[in-house]
């Protein structure tokens, strides 16, 4: 696809977003794009320490934590979610920190997998500290309408403040993957030797990009609490809700690069709640079982994700490039 | 003062010492050639320096500064470049991946881009600057990995058999560089099997066997001690 029919597929993309809460009445269609908003976020915060080959699955930690802390000053103390958003970040930050900072002496999977077992210890945490956090009942937002409380009557407003969420870290990330950073994530994702033998602090790096992706999912976090109203454990913290969704919507849009996990959160999402909805009611469970195959097929047959299939030539090469003749020059 | 020196320096894997009390100095300016057979401890040797590996004994100073604390990024900022023998480039643009060291150093990406470019020119790549690297040639994919080494603006350049896998006339379109760069005032720490090759542009060679430094010289000196040439050659019970 050329250059320019991708940036007039765009406008008319855009306008059409624009478009859908003035002329669509449904609830339905506003919560599900409204989702879509809310996941393309998650999955392009969620990707930016990707951009380093350090993929965590356990970003309902940072997620949840953005959530309770913005629900927690708001029930308990009355303090506006939107100082509790900053709040927010501030706690999610700070969750980024402890698991980053023993987690980077870990590589690949074993560093995939820890991160599993932190947002698992933090959901417990929430479970058991019922004086905090009202155990696996969870808070409900009270109802007040209004600017202040970041509640409202129509699913409108947080049709727009969702994708502006959404819009702002996509930028984030593509300003990221567009600095040095970004080139010293992307060295250290395809030769970390070669990368520190350069000078580059890839650790560091690694760690920063931890960082703005823990306090983007938390900020996300505060918003997605106000969206449905209530934080309760199982879903703030959950694994697949927010650890493995954010992932697979990434491998399947194309890890590592801008776009896939926007088109990732845009396919998934729905079909997500499709099978929800629909295969769910048959077995419970059932729809992982799908998740799992179209998965398995994505990584088998198309391993840069849907975006390698538009820019066949750019963004699929997220690793092990020229492998095949290192065998000859080692020998 | 010289400008590498290397001090009993020791590495086991095990119960093999891979590197074995070796201790040498390398003189700014100089090119320094490395030599040995399969295994005697040339990689090693250049890992322990780049801060890849960590020794068990011994001490390694860069320019008046011990390097033995410093974590591989430090040691290049504090002047030490090397290649890689495997080549793998970064899964980015040729230019993209002489900018890493640069951005490493200074993250600002204009500048980052114009000096890779003349680094590029320097080797002869320039036309390649938006290519990506695994449709390169390996002669190319070597080059680039020096280029990049390069652009850390060493003050000891250690490349790691950066002719080994090309043919000759690859080999004749690469030898002029290593001179080329040398010209530029980097001191060149080189490590190569083809001995024609390293003859023609070493200045010193260091031959190591089973881990140990066995012998010095001029290339002259050195092809004619009667240790390296059992060395090569092999022997059953080594004299020296």
């Amino acid at each position: 696809m050329s250059a320019k029919r991708l940036q007039l597929l765009g406008g008319v993309l855009f306008a059409a977003i624009i478009a859908i809460p003035v002329f669509v009445e449904s609830r339905f269609i506003l919560h599900m794009v409204t989702l879509i908003f809310f996941y393309i976020a998650m999955t392009s915060a969620w990707n930016i320490p990707v951009f380093g080959g350090k993929m965590s699955l356990g970003h309902a930690a940072f997620f949840g934590l953005g959530g309770y802390t913005g629900a927690i000053l708001y029930v308990k103390f009355g303090v506006s979610p939107w100082i509790g958003a900053a709040a927010g970040v501030a706690v999610s930050l700070l969750g980024g920190v402890v698991m980053t900072l023993p987690l980077l002496r870990l590589r690949g999977p074993f560093f995939t997998l820890a991160s599993i077992a932190f947002a698992e210890v933090l959901r417990m945490i929430a479970i058991d500290w019922r004086s905090l956090t009202n155990g696996s009942v969870g808070l409900n937002i009270p109802f007040k309408p209004g600017w202040a409380n970041l509640t409202f009557q129509s699913g409108k407003p947080f049709y727009f403040l969702s994708l502006i969420l959404a819009v702002a870290v996509v930028f984030v990330a593509y300003r990221l993957r567009h600095s040095a950073l970004g080139f010293h994530l992307r060295a250290s994702a395809s030769n970390d030797e070669a990368a520190q033998a350069l000078g580059v602090d890839t650790r560091r790096a690694h760690f920063i990009a931890l960082l703005w992706s823990s306090g983007l999912t938390g900020l996300i976090g505060v918003f997605y609490v106000f969206f449905i109203y209530v934080v309760e454990p199982s879903t703030m913290f959950s694994l697949t809700l927010f650890s493995l969704q954010p992932a697979l919507n990434g491998i399947i849009g194309g890890i590592g690069t801008i776009w896939g996990p926007v088109i990732g959160a845009i396919v998934m999402t729905p079909f997500g709640e499709y099978l929800r909805f629909y295969l769910g009611t048959i077995q419970q469970g059932l729809n992982y079982v799908v998740y799992g195959v179209v998965l398995i097929l994505t990584v088998n047959f198309i391993p840069g994700g849907i975006v390698s299939l538009v820019r066949p030539n750019r963004s699929n090469r997220s690793d092990g490039s020229g492998s095949s003749s290192d065998t000859q020059e080692a020998r | 003062m010289p400008l590498l020196q290397v001090k009993n320096l020791t590495k086991r894997f095990g119960g093999l010492k891979a590197v074995n009390n070796v201790s040498f100095d390398i003189q700014a300016g100089e090119i320094v050639g490395l030599i040995g057979p399969n295994g005697a401890g040339k990689t090693t040797l250049f890992n322990l320096i780049s801060g890849i590996l960590h020794p068990e004994e011994g001490h390694i100073i860069l320019d008046g500064q011990p390097l033995n604390q410093l974590s591989p990024p430090r040691r290049s900022l504090a002047g030490l470049g090397r290649t890689f023998q495997v080549v793998r480039p970064f899964a980015m643009t040729v230019l993209e991946n002489v900018m890493v060291p640069l951005l490493a150093r200074d993250p600002h990406m204009d500048q980052a881009r114009d000096s890779a470019m003349q680094m590029l020119a320097l080797l002869r790549l320039e036309h390649l600057a938006d290519a990506q690297p695994d449709s390169l040639t390996l002669a190319q994919r070597k080059r680039i990995e020096v280029a990049r080494a390069l652009a850390t603006r060493p003050k000891l350049l250690m490349l790691d058999e950066v002719l080994a896998g090309l043919n000759p006339t690859e080999i004749s379109e690469n030898l002029p560089i290593i001179r080329q760069v040398h010209e530029q005032g980097v001191t060149i720490f080189i490590i190569e099997h083809l001995m024609d090759a390293l003859m023609a542009v070493s200045q010193r060679v260091l031959v190591m066997e089973l881990g140990a430094l066995i012998a010095s010289g001029t290339p002259q000196e050195v092809t004619s001690n009667e240790c390296v040439i059992k060395a090569y050659l092999g022997e059953e019970t080594p004299t020296c």
